[in-house]
């Protein structure tokens, strides 16, 4: 596989093995291009970005904006806030929207699949607003009750909902979510963290108001995310982390701020991966991800049917549309003793509650092992994974 | 740092061995020198926090001595309690605070000491050298 060339991590070994990366849904692997192009400007351009004149003030400017262009491109979105992650966009919307616009006693749906950072930022506006939070609940087909979710909408301002589930890989239905909740006039903010690398996905299309997702998880560096904002809700935000950049004029008796996306991005900004986020956005677009995920999901659902078949039991439906996404619960190795056992012959996989406790919760487990694979994985790989884990169990189980 | 002489011999023991899948085999027979915690007593006191596994330690003194008993799900950590208890049990209680936790590191079955969630030994050891603070 020629693009597996492109990540020189591939390489290496593992514990005298070679490496077969597969937690791709914690965080993906880099291409040569990005750490080349975050070197270029740590080596040729390094300065900070807005304010200085000079040339290497330009460049960085350059490239960080282009960053931002490069996402209102690929999303077609008009606002595109820069943010350290999913995790900061969403809590930006909790303090920058919610805060705003939230008063006690409204409503806010979300639902059992939320990763921590989609239920958390919004427990603590809860406690601090008065704010009702209602769960949707998750069935056994590892699907969200739309009777539910339709029936907790009445007074619902906003409802938050993950795209792509990081546990099970189920895709949620968005567009039957988001018009639901737009004709009972609450808005829609989509956590895409697990969508983004697997789908390409048109912001304005969708009717999203937000949607919040990290550059990590599609081949960018980690430390930088994005939160896109319809450019009407845009206006009814305020700032809520003040400092430089973000400010118009400050005086000593108060300050005014500016009006476009520099206003929620208080402080020197994360140049180097923005610029190194933008080359991943470069490298992606030489790809056709529709026939790359068609790949993806084929190679998780023959995982899931060998383990199915081994009595493992295994947590997901793998879809069309759901990611390539294998979570499994060894009947007789504990989770963590199979992680070690798995690692110690190059497999790295995920264990825990994968930061989406209430699900797990609801599925009646404390965790799961997650493999989880991404452009680079091979059926090959997935062959081999099948095959160590039938060793491990005939030696340990 | 120098171990008690039958945890040396074990480090010894497993650096002779090259392969990983086999020093995590030579960790989960360890789990035979665990000295049983009962279930009926695990309580959320004697749960090792921030663990992956179910974990639980009680620390008691016998004889002015360190008495380790303790219990988890996961074979791994069983091993480790088993070799932590090989380490400290009958040892007074400022001996047995000198014991550094890089042992589980130099005898190559963890990658990382740093406490974290996914590091079940460390979070473990930390609570068993913080019982045993108690005493001292």
């Amino acid at each position: 596989m020629a693009l597996r060339d492109d990540f020189p991590i591939l390489k290496r070994e593992v514990n005298g093995f070679p490496l077969i990366y597969l937690d791709n849904a914690a965080t993906t692997q880099k291409p040569q291009v990005v750490l080349d192009a975050m070197n270029d400007y740590y080596t040729s351009s390094n300065a900070n970005v807005h304010r200085a004149v000079h040339t290497l003030a330009g460049e960085a400017t350059e490239g960080y904006e282009a960053c931002r262009q490069r996402l209102k491109n690929w999303f077609n979105a008009e606002r595109a806030i820069l943010t350290s992650g999913t995790t900061e966009a969403i809590n930006l919307v909790a303090h920058a929207w919610g805060r705003a616009n939230l008063a006690e006693g409204d409503v806010i749906v979300l639902t059992e699949m939320e990763h921590h950072s989609d239920i958390v930022p919004w427990q603590m506006l809860s406690e601090e607003r008065k704010v009702e939070l209602r769960y949707v609940p998750v069935l056994e087909d590892f699907t969200l009750d739309m009777d539910v979710y339709a029936a907790s909408l009445e007074g619902a301002k906003l409802v938050c909902v993950v795209h792509t589930s990081n546990v099970l890989g189920v895709r949620n239905p968005l567009e039957e979510i988001i018009e639901l909740a737009h004709s009972n006039g609450a808005l829609v903010l989509i956590d895409a963290a697990q969508g983004v690398p697997h789908e390409q996905i048109d912001f304005i299309e969708s009717k999203a108001d937000f949607m919040a997702f990290s550059a990590h998880k599609m081949c960018g560096p980690t430390g930088i995310g994005a939160l896109l904002v319809d450019a009407e809700v845009f206006e009814t935000m305020q700032p809520f982390m003040g400092g430089g950049d973000m400010i118009e004029t400050v005086t000593i008796t108060g300050s005014t701020y500016q009006t476009n996306e520099h206003k929620f991005e208080a402080g020197t900004p994360r140049i180097a991966e923005a610029i190194g986020w933008c080359a991943a956005f470069d490298w992606m677009s030489n790809l056709d991800l529709e026939k790359e995920h068609e790949r993806l999901i084929a190679i998780a659902r023959w995982v899931a049917e060998q383990l199915r078949a081994m009595d493992i039991p295994v947590y997901g439906r793998h879809g069309e549309k759901d990611s390539a996404v294998v979570s499994f619960l060894h009947p007789s190795i504990h989770s963590e003793d199979l992680a070690h056992l798995l690692d110690s012959r190059g497999f790295a996989v995920r264990t825990g509650h994968h930061c989406a406790q209430p699900l797990l919760h609801r599925l009646g487990i404390n965790g799961t092992v997650r493999a989880s694979f991404y452009l680079y994985n091979t059926m090959e790989e997935a062959e081999h994974f099948v095959a160590q884990l039938k060793e491990i169990t005939e030696r340990f189980g | 740092m120098t171990y008690p002489d039958a945890l040396s011999e074990l480090i010894e023991e497993f650096q002779e061995v090259d392969d990983k899948m086999e020093r995590l085999e030579m960790v989960f027979d360890m789990a035979d020198e665990v000295i049983p915690f009962p279930l009926e007593q695990w309580t959320q006191e004697s749960k090792v926090q921030g663990c992956q596994s179910e974990a639980h330690v009680h620390v008691e003194l016998q004889d002015g001595k360190v008495l380790l008993l303790s219990g988890a799900d996961a074979k791994l950590v069983q091993g480790l309690m088993g070799i932590l208890t090989l380490a400290i049990n009958g040892s007074a209680p400022a001996q047995a605070l000198l014991l550094s936790p890089d042992f589980a590191e130099e005898m190559g079955v963890l990658n990382s000491l740093s406490p974290s969630r996914s590091n079940g030994f460390r979070n473990m050891f930390d609570k068993v050298m913080a019982e045993i603070r108690n005493f001292v």
